[in-house]
């Protein structure tokens, strides 16, 4: 279940984009890690992930899961943002319009999963507009 | 480290059963395990189950071996998501192995059914990586839709060619009187099926399934004195791969497929060439043919093409998923990994009721998430 505090709790991360870089093999994580899943160096260092990354696979999802009935379908998509990736919702977009190596950036939106009867903010990614 | 043997199996029907319980699911797969191994009561039940929580009820291994008429024994669950069945396994074997229990009763069972479906999907999920994945909406459907489309573009394979392994786990299945999709499709109807999760489509991906399956395990000379055609657990590797997608080395791969073949093949001494026959989780298609090139049946980005081509029917070597895989003989989650084993015991007995390809090895691997926890084994006649 997604509680209040659990959300206090990722919104460094889910907000601030903040992933892992190792010290010893400079491997980089997103969702950090305690260690580095690469070598095992606990000497890891909280790092800010680029808010500018492109599109690696995207999906629609027509089949909702639990709590975000309000909203389908989902568009969902897998983003390179320099070294990592992150699986993160689509903006500003519609489904056909998407494709792979689209470049994106960060925007922060309201998450259409209510906690207790609120709604909460999450980080999305929306298409780059050329100026 | 002592040898162990698998000298009893059993398994329900796989399909939605609003009339059965867990513990009623359960006993029907024990009792058939327990009456083929001389119905001998055994020192350990070892439970592999991912949701029970969704039907209210934990502490499985009490609840079942009460009910069974086997209370007083030793016991407890294991969970490793989908790959549940597999890792109750690698722990099973362990107590005979390390000598601790004489004969120990491996079952895995679960209930989907229970709730509606987007619930149901939402545990499903709990696979994944709850904190940074599912938060954002994503099913399991899903991140098995983002691997798909990713494979099909960086290995150029059409839309037809991944439709090939559900056709053929159909027509598997037809035969298997324990499957729970009995029904010939052909890549036009895949084609044609309703999207869950683009590209990932109705039939591209295993249904949601009820039942439990049950092996007992044996020492040697327990094995002997029980049985005539003891099944030797020649080889068994487990790994863990990360629960998070994204922070995956490739994805295009599954680490921890490899991993777990490799520990298995090591184990036993053998190599993917010398496998009869497989069960492999295909949970989706793309399941399917990633792990046939992780377990060195198909060469890297072949797998999807292979079966379009027409390898691993019965018949070829290896035959893979006689059974109807996940995808038709459906995917108890927690239990799949013993139905695989349960399944290929029987084939290795040349006594499985579907499409018996018999053999002399044969090889089950069984995944935990989007390969996340990976159990292999190895089983020999
Ligand atoms: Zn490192």
């Amino acid at each position: 279940m997604l509680t209040i505090q659990r959300v206090w709790r990722l919104q460094e991360k889910l907000i601030k984009l903040v992933g892992s870089e190792c010290m010893d093999c400079g491997y980089v994580c997103y969702p950090p890690k305690a260690a580095c899943p690469r070598c095992g160096s606990r000497e890891v260092k909280k790092i800010q992930l680029p808010r500018v990354g492109k599109v690696l696979s995207y999906t629609v999802l027509k089949v909702p899961v639990e709590g975000f009935e309000s909203k389908s379908p989902l568009i969902i998509a897998l983003v390179e943002l320099g070294k990592a990736r992150i699986i993160t919702q689509l903006t500003d977009v519609g489904a056909n319009e998407i494709y792979v190596g689209m470049p994106v950036e960060a925007t922060i939106r309201k998450s259409p999963q209510m906690i207790e009867g609120a709604t909460h903010y999450i980080i999305k990614f929306k298409p780059v507009i050329k100026k | 480290m002592r040898k162990a043997y698998i000298v009893g199996v059993g398994m329900t029907k796989v399909g939605k059963f609003y009339d059965k319980s867990i513990r009623e699911l359960a006993a029907e797969a024990v009792f058939k395990a327990l009456d083929e191994a001389g119905n001998e009561k055994p020192d350990a039940i070892v439970v592999g189950n991912m949701l029970s929580s969704l039907a209210e009820q934990e502490n499985l291994a009490s609840l079942i071996a009460d009910y069974t008429g086997l209370r007083g024994i030793s016991g407890f669950k294991v969970e490793g998501a989908c790959g549940s069945g597999g890792a109750a396994f690698l722990a099973g074997y362990s107590l005979i192995a390390s000598g601790v229990f004489k004969k120990v009763l491996v079952v895995g069972v679960e209930k989907l059914s229970e709730r509606p479906t987007p619930a149901t999907s939402r545990g499903l999920a709990w696979a994944a990586d709850a904190d940074y994945e599912l938060v954002h909406g994503v099913s399991f459907a899903g991140l098995n839709a983002l691997v798909m489309r990713y494979y099909m573009s960086k290995h150029g394979v059409s839309r037809e060619e991944m439709a090939a392994w559900p056709v053929l786990m159909h027509e598997n299945a037809l035969q298997n009187p324990y499957a729970q999709l009995k029904k010939k499709i052909s890549i036009e109807d895949v084609l044609k099926s309703p999207v869950i999760a683009d590209p990932v489509r109705l039939y591209d991906a295993s249904p949601l399934s009820d039942g439990a399956a049950a092996v007992v395990l044996a020492s040697e000379e327990v094995a002997r004195k029980l049985s005539d055609t003891p099944i030797h657990v020649a080889g068994l590797g487990n790994a863990l791969d990360s629960t998070d997608l994204t922070s995956r080395y490739e994805l295009d791969r599954l680490l921890a497929s490899k991993l777990s073949a490799e520990k298995a093949f090591q184990m036993a001494g053998v190599s993917s060439k010398d496998i009869d026959v497989a069960e492999i989780h295909d949970a989706y298609g793309v399941t399917a043919a990633i792990s046939l090139e992780e377990l060195g049946f198909a060469p890297r980005g072949k797998g999807a093409k292979l079966v379009y081509e027409g390898r691993f029917r019965a018949g070829d070597r290896p035959a893979v998923n006689p059974s109807g895989g996940l995808k038709a003989r459906g995917h108890p989650v927690g239990a799949t990994g013993i139905y695989q084993i349960v399944e290929v015991v029987l084939q290795l007995r040349g006594d499985f009721p579907g499409i018996n390809v018999g053999g002399e090895i044969g090889l089950t691997q069984n995944l935990g998430g989007v390969g996340a926890n990976v159990t292999t084994t190895i089983l020999r006649r």
